[in-house]
C-alpha cells in the first residue's frame, strides 16, 4: 500500500512517502511566501525519486500549522496525533514525544500503538522554539549551524534571566559587551530554551522513553541541554525532521485500510 | 460630608459624546454580524435543526424584538433590574413585578475599552462589561434601573464601584464558606437586605402572594430547563451550542414565554428521539465544558470550535453559570408562608451554587460532585476546562479538578484564552487534537 504524509510546518514543508508502512521517499522545502507551491514541489520531488505518480497513492494525509494550505489531501490529522504515531513508529518504546519546531513546541504522551493519550503545547511563546536559536545566533553573529557545537565547548553557562526572545536578545548583547565567551553564552541560550521545554513536558508527565523530533532535534546543543534539564536520556530518530510527515502517512495507511 | 473626591465620576475617563457614539455604533454593527454568523454556523452544523429553535434565534438578538419589548414595558411603568451573576435572586425581582436581565458581557471588542480603566490582567468578562457600559452598548444594562452585583470574585467587587458611576448598584456578599452553621443565616440576611432594596427601586412590596407566584413561575421554568438537559443524556438529539443558546436566552427573555417555547422544543426533540433522528452521528465524541462563563455572542468561540471541528465533537453537558447551571435547581418550598418561601429562595441560591468562589476543606466538593454526576449521567468522553486569562478562581481550581478526572480516567484539556478572535487558529489545533484523542479512545 502506498500512502503519503504532508507536514505543512511554519518554516518548512515536509513530505514522506510510505510503502507498506516503510519510508521509501522523503523531501522537504522552505515555505517561503507560497507554502502551497513549496509543498507541491517537495511532493513532486519525493514522488519523482521513486518514480511514482499521484494516482498510485491510496491516501494522502496532511498535518501541520499550515494544514489548510496543503495543496491536496484526502484527510487531515492534528500535529499531536501525527507526532504520537511517528514516535511509536520510530521507537516502539516511546511513551513521550517532544516536538520542537520553528515556532512552537509540544509534547505528546502515547501508548504502544502510537495512540495519543494526552498533550501539551507551547504556542504563545517563541522562547521555547527554533526561531529563538536563530535570533540568538544573529545576536552572537555566528551561523545557526554552529550554535550547537559552540555551546558544547562550554563547561558553564552565562547567566541569562530573560525567557522572552526580545529581552533575551538584549541580555545577550550585554553579555557580549562584558566579553563573556561565546560558547558560554550559547550554552545559556540552549539551557534557557530547554528549561522552557522541560517545564512544559513536566506538566504532561515525563514517561520514558522520551523521543525528540522536529527541526530542533538536529541541534546537538539543544539536545545536550534538554537531556540535562530533564535528567534523562532522549532518543532521536534519524528522520526527526520528518516525524510529522511520517506520522501523517501512517495515519493515511490506517485510514486507507479502513476504506475512509 | 461633601468633598472634592465625591464630585464627578470615580473611574470612568471622560469621553466625548461623538467618540462614544462612534464606538457604540461600530461595536454594535460588529456584534450584529457576529450574532448572525453564529446563528448561521449553528444552522449549518445541524442541518435538520428544528423550526422551534428559531424563536431562540430571535431572542438571542440583543438588538431586536426583546429589547423593544422591554423598552415598551419600561415606558409603561415597569422597572428593569439587571444582575451580573447567578447569585441574584430572580424570584424576588419577579415578585416586585420587575424585569430581570443578566448583564455580564461577552463582547470581545468592548473588553478593549475596559483597558482604559483597568490593566489587561483583569478578567476580560469584567473589562468587557465596563467597556460595554462606557459606550452604552448593552441594551439590557442601559435599560436597567438598578444592578444586583454579587461580589463573588475580586473583579466583581471592583465592578460594583466602577458601574456605580452610572447606575444604582445593589451588591450582595455571598459567604465564601458554604457549610459553616452561620453561612446560610448570613446569606438569608443578605437576601432580606436585597429584598428591601428591590422594593425601594421598584416601589412595590414583595408580599406573600407575589413571591409565591414568582416561585411557581420559576419552578415551571426549571422543569422545562431540566427536561431539555435530560434529553442531552442520550444520543445527541440537540447540538450543544443550540442547547446553550436556549439556556442563555432564559436570562433575558420573558421567563413564562421562554418556558412555553422550551417545552415546545422538548416536545419536538422527544419525537426525534423516538424516530432516532439525531443531530449528529451517535458515536460523536461527547464533550463537557467547565470553567469561566461563556457569554453570547463572542464567547461562542470554543463551542463553535468543538462542534465544527474535524473530527467533530458534541457538547452534551457543561458546568457553567452561563449554561446548564442557570435554572437547574428549583426553589423547594414546604409551607407557602413568607418566611418559608424566603428561606427556600435563600437556600437555593447559596447551597446549589458550584461557583469556585467557595472553599472547603475538601476543595469545593459541590462543584466536583456536579462534574462527576454529569460525566456519568451524560456519558461524557472528555472535559474541556475553559479559562479566560485573569479568571483566577477557575484557573486555580483546575489542579484539583484534574486530579479527580485523572482518577476517573477521563481526559481533560485546559484551554486558556482571552477576549480576542486572534487565537482561534491555535485553539483550533488544540481542540482538534483533543477530539482526535477522544475519538481514538472511543474506537478502542
Amino acid at each position: 500500500m502506498l500512502t503519503a504524509g504532508i507536514d505543512m510546518g511554519t518554516q518548512r514543508v515536509k513530505v514522506a512517502i510510505l510503502k507498506d508502512n516503510q519510508i521509501i521517499s522523503r523531501s522537504q522545502n522552505f515555505c517561503g511566501f507560497e507554502p502551497t507551491k513549496a509543498a507541491e514541489q517537495a511532493f513532486e520531488e519525493a514522488m519523482k525519486s521513486v518514480q511514482l505518480s499521484r494516482d498510485q497513492l491510496q491516501h494522502v494525509t496532511a498535518t501541520g500549522a499550515g494544514v489548510n494550505m496543503a495543496p491536496f489531501s484526502d484527510s487531515t490529522i492534528s500535529m499531536m496525533g501525527a507526532d504520537a504515531r511517528a514516535g511509536a513508529y520510530f521507537f516502539p518504546s516511546a511513551r513521550t514525544i517532544i516536538d520542537v519546531g520553528a515556532e512552537d513546541a509540544r509534547a505528546v504522551s502515547c501508548d504502544e500503538n502510537g495512540t495519543m493519550l494526552d498533550f501539551v503545547v507551547n504556542a504563545r511563546c517563541a522562547a521555547g522554539a527554533g526561531t529563538f536559536i536563530e535570533a540568538m545566533a544573529r545576536a552572537l553573529e555566528v551561523e545557526l549551524e554552529e550554535m550547537g557545537t559552540l555551546s558544547l565547548k562550554a563547561d558553564r553557562a552565562s547567566p541569562i534571566n530573560a525567557s522572552c526572545v526580545i529581552f533575551a536578545e538584549s541580555d545577550v548583547v550585554s553579555l557580549i559587551h562584558r566579553e563573556e565567551p561565546k560558547p558560554e553564552i550559547a550554552r545559556a541560550i540552549f539551557d534557557a530554551m530547554a528549561e522552557r521545554v522541560s517545564s512544559m513536558v513536566r506538566r504532561l508527565g515525563v514517561k520514558p522513553d522520551v523521543i525528540l523530533v522536529g527541526g530542533v532535534a538536529k541541534d546537538a546543543g539543544f539536545v545536550s541541554s534538554l537531556k540535562r534539564t530533564l535528567g534523562m536520556d532522549i532518543l532521536i530518530p534519524e528522520e526527526s525532521l520528518f516525524a510529522g510527515a511520517v506520522g501523517a502517512a501512517l495515519i493515511a495507511a490506517k485510514r486507507a485500510g479502513k476504506g475512509r | 460630608m461633601a468633598s472634592d473626591i465625591e464630585a464627578g465620576s470615580k473611574y470612568i475617563p471622560e469621553m466625548s459624546k461623538k467618540e462614544i457614539e462612534e464606538l457604540r455604533s461600530s461595536i454594535r454593527a460588529a456584534s450584529i454580524k457576529v450574532i448572525k454568523e453564529n446563528t448561521e454556523r449553528m444552522k449549518k452544523t445541524w442541518p435538520n435543526r428544528p423550526e422551534t429553535m428559531e424563536y431562540f434565534d430571535e431572542i438571542s438578538n440583543f438588538f431586536g424584538q426583546r429589547e423593544k419589548e422591554i423598552r415598551e414595558q419600561k415606558e409603561a411603568g415597569k422597572k428593569v433590574i439587571g444582575y451580573s451573576c447567578m447569585f441574584a435572586p430572580v424570584e424576588l425581582i419577579l415578585a416586585a413585578d420587575a424585569i430581570p436581565v443578566r448583564i455580564g458581557s461577552g463582547w470581545y471588542d468592548a473588553a478593549k475599552l475596559g483597558d482604559r480603566i483597568m490593566p489587561v490582567e483583569v478578567c476580560p468578562v469584567i473589562r468587557s462589561t465596563v467597556g460595554a457600559k462606557m459606550v452604552n452598548l448593552s441594551p439590557y444594562l442601559e435599560l436597567s434601573d438598578a444592578i444586583i452585583n454579587p461580589l463573588t470574585c475580586d473583579g466583581r467587587t471592583k465592578l460594583s464601584e466602577i458601574l456605580s458611576d452610572y447606575k444604582p448598584i445593589l451588591p450582595m456578599c455571598p459567604p465564601r464558606v458554604k457549610d459553616d452553621p452561620q453561612s446560610l443565616s448570613l446569606w438569608t440576611e443578605e437576601m432580606q437586605v436585597i429584598k428591601k432594596k428591590i422594593e425601594e427601586v421598584t416601589e412595590r412590596k414583595i408580599n406573600r402572594k407575589r413571591l409565591r407566584s414568582s416561585i411557581k413561575v420559576m419552578q415551571r421554568a426549571t422543569k422545562a430547563f431540566r427536561r431539555l438537559q435530560d434529553l442531552r443524556k442520550g444520543p445527541p438529539v440537540i447540538m450543544g451550542r443550540d442547547a446553550m443558546l436556549v439556556n442563555q436566552t432564559s436570562m433575558w427573555d420573558d421567563i413564562g414565554r421562554w418556558t412555553e417555547k422550551t417545552e415546545a422544543l422538548c416536545d419536538e426533540l422527544e419525537r426525534r428521539v423516538n424516530e432516532k433522528k439525531w443531530a449528529c452521528p451517535p458515536d460523536t465524541p461527547r464533550v463537557m465544558v467547565t470553567g469561566t462563563p461563556m457569554m453570547w455572542p463572542d464567547s461562542w468561540k470554543v463551542p463553535n470550535l468543538i462542534e465544527e471541528s474535524t473530527p467533530q465533537g458534541v457538547m452534551v453537558a457543561d458546568e457553567l453559570c452561563s449554561g446548564d447551571r442557570i435554572l437547574y435547581d428549583p426553589v423547594g418550598v414546604d409551607e407557602w408562608t413568607m418566611s418559608d418561601m424566603f428561606n427556600a429562595v435563600s437556600e437555593r441560591y447559596l447551597m446549589a451554587s458550584t461557583c469556585p468562589c467557595f472553599t472547603s476543606e475538601h476543595g469545593n466538593e459541590d462543584r466536583i460532585n456536579w462534574l462527576m454526576d454529569r460525566i456519568k449521567e451524560n456519558k461524557v468522553d472528555g472535559v474541556i476546562y475553559y479559562v479566560v486569562r485573569g479568571c483566577i478562581l477557575y484557573a486555580m481550581e483546575y489542579a484539583r479538578v484534574k486530579r479527580v478526572l485523572d482518577r476517573m480516567g477521563l481526559p481533560v484539556y485546559y484551554l486558556d484564552t482571552e477576549y480576542t478572535r486572534e487565537d482561534v487558529g491555535q485553539m483550533k489545533t488544540r481542540v482538534e487534537a483533543f477530539l482526535e484523542m477522544l475519538e481514538a479512545r472511543i474506537d478502542i
